[in-house]
């Protein structure tokens, strides 16, 4: 049994050495938002966070994070940036299929909390290695410089 | 005849109301679909290009073809006979044709176990002659992949107008250009489960696909289901791009062994595999000769083009659409009068080629826009000058390859893009030895054909119509039903904004569902840049049933003529007085002695909807790139981009430009970074994101776009298709600019336009 606290809940889960985050938090807690795109660490659509960093969960071995505390997506229904990065993604059409969006928001909140938002010029040198293959990234620029 | 905005829902950039639940992470994706009792699958697939199966060593819960239940191959490609059968095996039988053809099934409680077996398994496969690509596919005394075939083309077509080689044109200009091998890359990888329905009877398919009931019809026929028993539902599906409207063994394997076992079986497309084995796209070879006057008219092509197609045909269609397209596209909206083009469809032991967002023109027209340059610098005008010599001034016009280019200005697109960009500020910096460079390209976009379209490209599926139902429920709630799919495209939300307009209603009155064979009517899916036109008219053609419904039962409550019923902001109005719609519903449903006399009870509606102009209508766009190139190691930056296009009225400006921008970075990957590469033995080169490069955010300048509105003749609300055509011009608009930046003639001529290629063309 691996003990993860994940949303400030604590989980007693079965799982192998190699089962990565991402696989664990999906299949056997059923966190459905935190999405897997590639298993190689280069799209982000798994992103959470470990401790308050944003780590690929599909690259971290659901076992190495015990004892620390998961956030996904699910966790950050009533974060204060969050809920004007969801208002601002709606205005400035930042999503389209949806599937990258979990992760790019746990991105782009990362970015605010930094003080790493303040031009789109940053915004975009930020969201390296966050891939949407739908929006062109215009709207997720505009829709983060609005939200900080 | 267009219909003018009267009550303010059409062409307002209405918030998406699919955002929500994505950004609360709360979409539902078919891999987040799970059952009791579920196996996962996982497939070992062929290791080598092209080799004959010998003995199999495999543990106990992997399937060999032939253990998974009894499938049927359906014939794919065109419906003609001079099309070469390739029948894709769910699992491969005795010959195993591309790297990752699945060979064998495993199942187990988890994705990993099941991935353990596979690695238990041994197959002995003996070599067989792999071809890599065309050339080495058509070279004489090639080995032939599939078996009574004379050589490896599925097929060949020949598009032939005028007499090019009557002109006897004094400028000839010949070159070879190709286009990289693309995957679609949606961001969602396919994914599906199949879920035994006991209480039913029912084979529940989830899947990640564009089109649920076309891929029912496949589906049932292999398995011999009636239909009536297979319900295919498609969720939140995380892009498609065209690489989701296939037939592909996966999905065949899973349902067949959910039929053989009784049980839940999940499979989920991992990023290796999708680069591997998933449709393929674009491929394209030219060898291309343009027939011009000496002040740079061109006046006919020649030549012929070839598409790799990779082992299988898939189910429809194959990719023989891609290449005729191309050859018929080859003019672009230029006037071109004369046009003798062979095209061929040619097998390799490479993944199977599928559609993707652009199919054909993107090559088609990399290949004219790549001869527009060469002739602007043969006979000395500008490469912009070349342009306005060469559009088609006056719409309609029909093209030598006999497509309709219904309306719009060409020329004033042009002038409209140009006019984006400061072009003496970047001459000036050309001038001081900036490698900064300009380039413009032109596309158009057919879209919305129907039945004479299709039919004429003998299609075995002819999507020339769709059907919507419109349902209002007791308490005046309405739910449209409708069988073209949203994954990006914003439907659920422009679709209700055309019900709306005609009802008079808020668009979040109506609910929106689709994709799901058990609730809506029959229909194609979206592809082709079909469904806003399709199943927009189709919306609109039974929110006209309903209203005139609603109006007759109005008068009768209001006691006025039915012709001076209006229906707006929720009510029914003749004159000052007014009853809401409420009312009317629950009279309709729930207490028909209310009704007028002979109107029978129930408000729902069924409309289908063929385009008036079946064989499409054409959205079309100039596109300017502005790039910066690093002569030392051939690095593009591309410092700014431009687009000015029309798509007819726009339904919801703010979906238009996300279509529009989202396409123009899938060409710009196409342009610049996109390669789906093999070595000589047809083993795959790029499996990862680290291989494969998608355009990421920091390599992109903000997507400038301009809106020229020219509304169509016949669609609803005057609307065009939008959806493919941003991702058409990208690669000629950089490789044009490229070359300005660095002061050579047309030099580049594949795609994508790495820095090693750059460094190849420098003197």
């Amino acid at each position: 049994m691996t003990r993860l606290c994940v949303n400030g809940e604590t989980h007693d889960v079965r799982c192998e050495d190699r089962d990565s985050l991402a696989l664990v938090l999906r299949d056997a807690l059923g966190l459905t938002a935190t999405r897997i795109g590639c298993q190689h660490g280069s799209c982000g659509a798994c992103n959470v966070l470990l401790e308050d960093v944003p780590v690929r969960g599909c690259l971290v071995p659901a076992a190495l994070a015990e004892g620390q505390a998961v956030t996904t997506l699910e966790g950050l229904r009533d974060d204060a940036v969050m809920i004007r990065l969801r208002a601002a993604f709606t205005a400035h059409h930042a999503l389209q299929c949806g599937y990258c969006t979990a992760g790019m928001l746990i991105a782009a909140r990362d970015l605010i909390l930094r003080g790493r938002a303040g031009s789109a010029a940053e915004v975009r040198a930020g969201l390296a290695g966050q891939l949407c293959r739908c929006t062109g990234y215009d709207g997720i620029v505009a829709a983060v410089l609005a939200a900080q | 005849m267009v219909a003018m905005d009267a009550k303010g829902w059409i062409g307002a950039s209405v918030p998406r109301r699919e955002d929500a639940r994505h950004l609360l992470g709360q979409g539902v994706f078919a891999g987040d679909v799970t059952a009791p009792g579920m196996l996962e699958l996982a497939f070992w697939r062929s290791p080598v290009a092209h080799g004959r199966i010998g003995a199999v060593t495999r543990p106990a819960g992997v399937y060999v073809a032939g253990e998974i239940g009894p499938v049927t191959l359906l014939p794919a490609g065109p419906d003609m006979p001079g099309f070469r059968q390739a029948p894709y095996p769910p699992l491969a039988e005795e010959v195993v044709r591309f790297v990752g053809q699945p060979v064998l099934a495993a199942l187990a409680a988890t994705r990993g176990a099941a991935e353990d077996l596979c690695a238990r398994c041994e197959v002995e496969i003996a070599p067989l002659p792999a071809f890599a690509d065309v050339p080495a596919a058509l070279a004489p005394g090639a080995a032939v992949l599939h078996p009574g075939w004379a050589d490896n083309r599925y097929g060949s077509g020949h598009v032939k107008a005028g007499d090019v080689a009557g002109l006897d044109a004094p400028i000839r200009i010949r070159r070879q250009l190709g286009l990289g091998r693309q995957s679609a890359a949606p961001m969602e990888p396919r994914a599906l489960i199949a879920v035994p329905d006991r209480r039913t009877g029912e084979l529940v398919l989830h899947i990640s696909s564009q089109g649920p009931h076309v891929l029912r019809h496949a589906l049932a026929a292999m398995l011999g289901l009636p239909e009536s028993r297979l319900r295919v539902v498609a969720p939140d599906v995380g892009g498609g791009f065209g690489a989701k409207n296939r037939l592909m063994p996966e999905e065949v394997v899973a349902c067949a062994l959910a039929l053989k076992l009784d049980r839940p079986i999940r499979w989920v497309e991992d990023r290796r595999e999708h680069l591997m084995a998933g449709a393929q796209a674009r491929e394209h070879l030219y060898d291309l000769t343009l027939h011009a006057t000496r002040d740079g008219i061109a006046l006919g092509i020649e030549g012929e083009l070839w598409v790799d197609a990779g082992a299988y045909a898939l189910w429809p269609t194959g990719a023989f659409a891609e290449a005729g397209m191309a050859a018929r596209n080859l003019g672009g909206p230029y006037g071109i009068a004369h046009l003798d083009v062979r095209h061929h469809t040619v097998a390799t032991t490479k993944p199977p080629m599928g559609p993707y967002r652009g199919v054909g023109r993107t090559g088609a027209c990399f290949a004219i826009e790549r001869l527009m340059d060469a002739l602007a610098d043969e006979v000395g005008v500008s490469r912009y000058d070349i342009r306005r010599r060469n559009l088609i001034a006056q719409l309609p016009h029909t093209t030598a390859a006999g497509m309709t280019l219904d309306t719009g200005d060409y020329p004033a697109a042009l002038e409209a893009c140009a006019g984006m960009l400061d072009l003496p500020a970047l001459e000036a910096r050309r001038a001081a030895g900036e490698k900064v460079g300009v380039g413009f390209a032109i596309y158009t976009e057919q879209s919305g054909h129907g039945t004479t379209e299709w039919a004429g490209r003998k299609a075995r599926v002819v999507p020339g119509h769709e059907t919507a139902t419109l349902r209002m429920h007791p308490d005046g709630s309405l739910t449209l039903l409708t069988a073209i799919h949203n994954h990006g495209q914003g439907l659920e939300t422009t679709l209700a904004q055309i019900v709306a307009e005609e009802l008079g209603l808020h668009p979040d009155a109506i609910a929106v569902r689709h994709g799901d064979t058990g609730l809506s009517p029959f229909g194609f899916g979206t592809f082709a840049s079909r469904s806003l036109v399709f199943a927009g008219g189709a919306a609109k053609a039974a929110a006209e049933m309903l209203g005139a419904k609603l109006r007759r039962i109005a008068a009768h409550f209001l006691q006025a003529d039915v012709t001076l019923v209006d229906l707006r902001e929720g009510r029914a109005w003749a004159g000052a007085a007014s009853i809401p719609l409420v009312d009317l519903a629950h009279a309709a449903t729930m207490r028909q002695e209310r009704l007028p006399p002979g109107e029978p009870p129930g408000l729902e509606a069924t409309a289908d909807y063929c385009p008036p102009e079946d064989a499409g209508v054409f959205s079309y766009g100039v596109h300017a790139a502005v790039v910066r190139v690093d002569a030392e190691t051939g690095a593009v930056a591309l410092e700014d981009y431009c687009v000015a296009e029309d798509c007819g009225t726009m339904i919801n400006p703010m979906v238009v430009d996300g279509q529009v921008k989202g396409g123009v970075v899938q060409g710009i990957g196409t342009a610049l970074t996109e390669e789906l590469r093999f070595d000589a033995e047809a083993q795959p080169l790029s499996t990862t994101f680290a291989e494969y490069r998608l355009p990421d955010a920091p390599s992109l300048p903000e997507i400038r776009v301009l809106h020229l509105v020219t509304p169509a003749r016949s669609t609803v609300h005057g609307a065009k298709g939008v959806g493919e055509g941003g991702a058409i011009a990208p690669p000629a608009a950089i490789a044009s600019a490229v070359e300005q930046a660095l002061g050579l003639g047309m030099v580049v001529t594949q795609t994508p336009v790495t820095p090693r290629r750059v460094l190849a063309v420098l003197p």
